[in-house]
């Protein structure tokens, strides 16, 4: 087991051969049966490329809640019914390019190949992420986008880190929550180790020269960039497409009811709440974004991001899907990218008993919503409560109990250093 | 205020014209079996004010009303529509007064969700030269009662106990149409009574008042597109006695001798497949192009997936061949009641096997929105869809119109859909009630005490976990790096080496 993570040939040989089975599979289900490998979505995006072919808005296609930058990436796939594939090679792709970049964020954090090769696999070789790419589900591009990301940033690769903030907020807005811990986390301790007199300093003077050194180049720099990206796709997009836009990208999540049930806490209560109009003044839901947005972009950046920057924006993450009001399993995927950067300190892996009463609670009290969901789903039995409601609950709190041993984990580390500069 | 009253017979029923007594004023039947149709015309200026105010703001209004009850249709009285109420409606053109349309339409026919035109209807094709209206409301509505009382009240000014006795007949009428367009400047009314043994007696006219009375029977048509019908019409006050006649006319709807049952395949959960079991898969003729449809009328709580049943192998593993219509920006996620219009109609063409004489099942994939919170129903919402209505849609010969033939019926919501030199062969519903009903589970208020407490509190409790941790990494290790103190040991080690 230890030769084959040692040889990355071996290794990205495994996962790429992995998702060419997938999609080839995936071909042959489509073409035999009614029942489909392809995602609905990704009928939607072709879809909209099509219409945007024959000069049409990708609007035109109904469902469609993306930024048009996604059916003009998969413009190819309306050239034939083999091009058709190209979008979820193009994911597939992405996976593999996500997972050789963490192995570079690990090897320069000092661990050695085949042990960042074994905790990039959670990754790579994860036969739900090579499903749900070669499935043609987008989630997958913006793991390639955030750990990219993340890597611009390590590399103080500061202007590439803010264009792929600003593209990645304007293609599904959650990455927003990278912003406040990536700023507090470029300091002048991180963009120059060793000058430490400085910090030092810092750290004894007033208020206002705590302020004045805040205010560094490279925060600013990554402020301007982000928006500007931001922006300026934003504008690109309104000016081509006009209102829709606005509407389907960003609107339609902050104002969608979407009450078919999922993993969301806060599911039962939308669906209980919708429906009874203005019984009770104070809507409890419409508070759901405070804890929400307190942890995932305040409280967490702010204590955890300088000391170990990775693994708070797993916390981040983790934190912000479990507290969404709506929740499915492809939003795991949002965090899961980032679990080969903290799993090698965590105690989850340290303490055994305790990193497999996580797993099992983790897997168990899913698996428990699921049977209740197909309860409902297919047999048409009430389920909504106790079952489903009760269950997402206890799924909710085995989140927040490993949220809880994430942010100890994360808080109690010393920052890993990078060992060379190579 | 003209009034036409048919009675249509098989010809072995036929009655012998000597026994039809007509005077000056007066008509009146023997005891016959036959199926009737009425058909009253009014001006403008003979209708109440309310039922003038919306008229006016239409340029088409067309309402039709089917029972829930199977009933025996007789040619040429064959179109057929999915059971309840229907309306299509195309507004005048600059008149923004449409505001009036769904209050009338509550006032007479019963309480509706019906808001405004604008909100609550669904839009048709509508070419410029098309037959359809612009636009489509449906409501399910088993019976006439609210209409019956409405039209006694309103229509019966003198309460003669005739016209009480009229209008209470409506209540076991099979169907029922309201037709008003600008041209003609005239709203007629036309009911139809499926076969039974009734006589007839009227009279007492005005002069103002037109009465004609056709007793008629089918006869073989020379021509494939043709009806036949043959028998006596008499004209009240005019005709000393009935008239003999006998008329062939291109018709659009035609009778068929196959039938279909429409039930619930898969009956329990959000994704209910409805079966239709068509008993005979022969083709109305050789000699034209024929497919078989399905028309599907789908309250707002069903929906069809276009996007799925566009699929060749899926359309292929439940005998659908394609769907050729969809109403517009159906929402495939939105809880029902978070949606105004009334629903969406549908419109599959079905793929019988090649073989006539054959029986098959044709599969529809359906899709049930979440409905409102219930309370004293275990979790359980009922409800009901409508009969589709099955039909052999055939392209006529080339050059053969459909002149407006006195029974001609048109706006039925698919017509529309096809060319003008289409021809319908209805194929006869079978079922007990031609709905079919299916529980929905939804959330069930009576065990719902606790979610909004128990959620808050859950929440409550996994923030401040998350919370109490975050605060133990601050006290002990601030919200800066850790490793200032590691730093520290780098830095006097390098000073040692230098």
């Amino acid at each position: 087991m230890s030769k084959f993570f040692s040889s990355p040939l071996l290794v990205f040989f495994s996962a790429i051969a992995l998702r060419i089975t997938f999609l080839l599979y995936g071909l042959w289900q489509d073409a035999n049966s009614p029942l489909k490998y392809t995602d609905i979505d990704y009928y939607v995006f072709t879809d909209a490329s099509r219409f945007i072919t024959h000069g049409h808005s990708p609007y035109d296609r109904e469902t469609y809640r993306y930024t048009p930058l996604l059916a003009w990436l998969l413009l190819p796939t309306t050239w034939s019914s083999t091009w058709f594939s190209f979008g979820k090679v193009l994911f597939a792709i992405g996976d593999i390019v996500a997972g050789w970049l963490i192995v570079l964020v690990l090897r320069r954090q000092g661990m050695v190949m085949s042990r960042s090769l074994g905790f990039a696999s959670i990754w790579l070789l994860n036969p739900m992420v090579a499903t749900i790419s070669t499935r043609g589900s987008s989630e997958g591009l913006l793991g390639v986008l955030v750990v990219a990301l993340l890597w611009a940033v390590l590399r103080k690769r500061i202007v590439l880190a803010g264009v792929l903030l600003g593209v990645g907020v304007h293609l599904k807005i959650y990455p927003f929550i990278y912003a406040p811990s990536i700023i507090w986390w470029l300091d002048d301790e991180n963009l120059s180790p060793g000058r430490n007199e400085k910090v030092q300093k810092v750290q004894e003077g007033d208020l206002v020269s705590k302020a004045n050194a805040f205010v560094n180049v490279a925060r600013v720099k990554i402020t301007v960039v982000s928006l500007a990206t931001f922006m300026g796709l934003n504008t690109a997009m309104y000016v081509k497409y006009g209102w829709p836009f606005i509407q389907h990208t960003f609107l339609h999540h902050v104002t969608r009811i979407d009450h078919r049930h999922n993993f969301s806490p806060y599911n039962t209560l939308l669906y209980l709440n919708s429906s009874i109009s203005g019984s009770s003044p104070f809507c409890i839901e419409s508070l759901a974004f405070i804890p929400q947005l307190l942890l995932s972009a305040i409280v967490l950046p702010l204590l955890l991001a300088k000391k170990d920057l990775p693994s708070t924006m797993l916390a981040q993450t983790f934190a912000f899907v479990s507290f969404n009001k709506v929740c499915t399993s492809q939003y795991f995927l949002w965090y899961m990218v980032f679990l080969p950067f903290y799993l090698p300190t965590s105690s989850l892996l340290q303490r055994p008993y305790l990193g497999i009463s996580a797993g099992v609670l983790w897997v168990a009290t899913q698996g428990l919503w699921l049977q209740q969901g197909f309860n409902l789903e297919f047999l048409g039995q009430s389920t909504f409560v106790p079952g489903l409601w009760v269950s997402s609950l206890m799924f909710f709190l085995t989140n927040m109990w490993l949220l809880g041993i994430i942010v100890s984990d994360v808080g109690s580390k010393t920052s890993l250093k990078p060992t060379a500069e190579s | 205020m003209r009034q036409r009253i048919t009675f249509i017979q098989e010809p072995q029923n036929s009655l012998d014209p000597a026994l039809l007594e007509v005077t000056n004023n007066f008509i009146s039947t023997p005891s016959l079996y036959a199926a009737r149709e009425d058909r009253v015309t009014f001006g403008l200026e003979e209708l109440p004010q309310e039922l003038y105010r919306v008229l006016k703001a239409s340029h088409e209004l067309h309402i039709r009303w089917v029972s829930q009850e199977p009933y025996v249709s007789i040619a040429p009285l064959v179109a057929r529509l999915s059971p309840g109420l229907h309306v299509f409606y195309t507004p005048q053109r600059g008149s923004n007064n449409s505001a009036f349309l769904c209050p009338t339409l509550k006032k007479v026919f019963g309480e509706m969700d019906c808001r405004s035109p604008e909100r609550s209807f669904t839009p048709l094709p509508n070419e410029r030269f098309s037959l359809s209206a612009a636009s489509q409301y449906y409501t399910p509505l088993p019976a006439l009662s609210s209409l019956i009382t409405y039209a006694t009240h309103r229509l019966c000014s003198s309460k003669l106990q005739k016209c009480i006795s009229r209008m209470q007949s409506f209540s076991h009428a099979s169907t029922l149409d309201v037709d008003f367009d600008t041209i003609s400047h005239a709203l007629t009314i036309t009911a139809f009574w499926a076969a039974s043994i009734q006589s007839f007696h009227i009279g007492g006219m005005t002069h103002r008042d037109r009465l004609e009375v056709g007793v008629l029977s089918i006869n073989q048509a020379t021509e494939p597109e043709e009806l036949s019908l043959g028998g006596f019409l008499t004209v009240v006050g005019e005709d000393k006695k009935p008239k003999a006649t006998m008329f062939s006319f291109p018709a659009r709807h035609h009778p068929f001798a196959s039938s279909f049952a429409a039930r619930w395949l898969q009956s329990t959960g959000l994704h209910p497949v409805l079966g239709l079991e068509i008993d005979d898969s022969t083709r109305p003729t050789d000699e034209r192009a024929c497919s078989l449809h399905t028309h599907l009328t789908l309250p707002r709580t069903v929906f069809a997936d276009k996007y799925q049943l566009s699929d060749s192998l899926v359309l292929a593993s439940k005998n659908l061949s394609a769907i050729h219509y969809s109403t517009p920006a159906v929402d495939l996620e939105a809880p029902a009641y978070t949606l105004k219009t009334w629903g969406s109609s549908v419109l599959l063409e079905l793929a019988p096997p090649s073989s006539p004489g054959e029986s098959f099942t044709a599969q529809i994939p359906l899709h049930l929105r979440f409905l409102p919170p219930s309370n004293g129903t275990a979790g359980i919402a009922k409800i009901e869809l409508p009969y589709p209505v099955v039909f052999w849609a055939c392209v006529a010969d080339e050059g053969s119109k459909f002149p407006i033939n006195p029974f001609d019926k048109v706006n039925l919501g698919y017509d529309g859909l096809f060319g003008p030199k289409t021809m319908f062969y209805h194929l006869i519903p079978q079922g007990e009630k031609l709905v079919n009903t299916i529980n929905v589970p939804v959330l069930d208020l009576d065990q719902s005490r606790y979610v909004e407490m128990g959620t808050a509190a859950t929440v409550v409790l996994g923030f401040g976990w998350v919370l109490w941790c975050l605060l133990g990494v601050w006290k002990r290790n601030g919200y800066g790096s850790n490793s200032n103190k590691e730093r520290e040991k780098v830095v006097v080690v390098d000073k040692k080496e230098q």
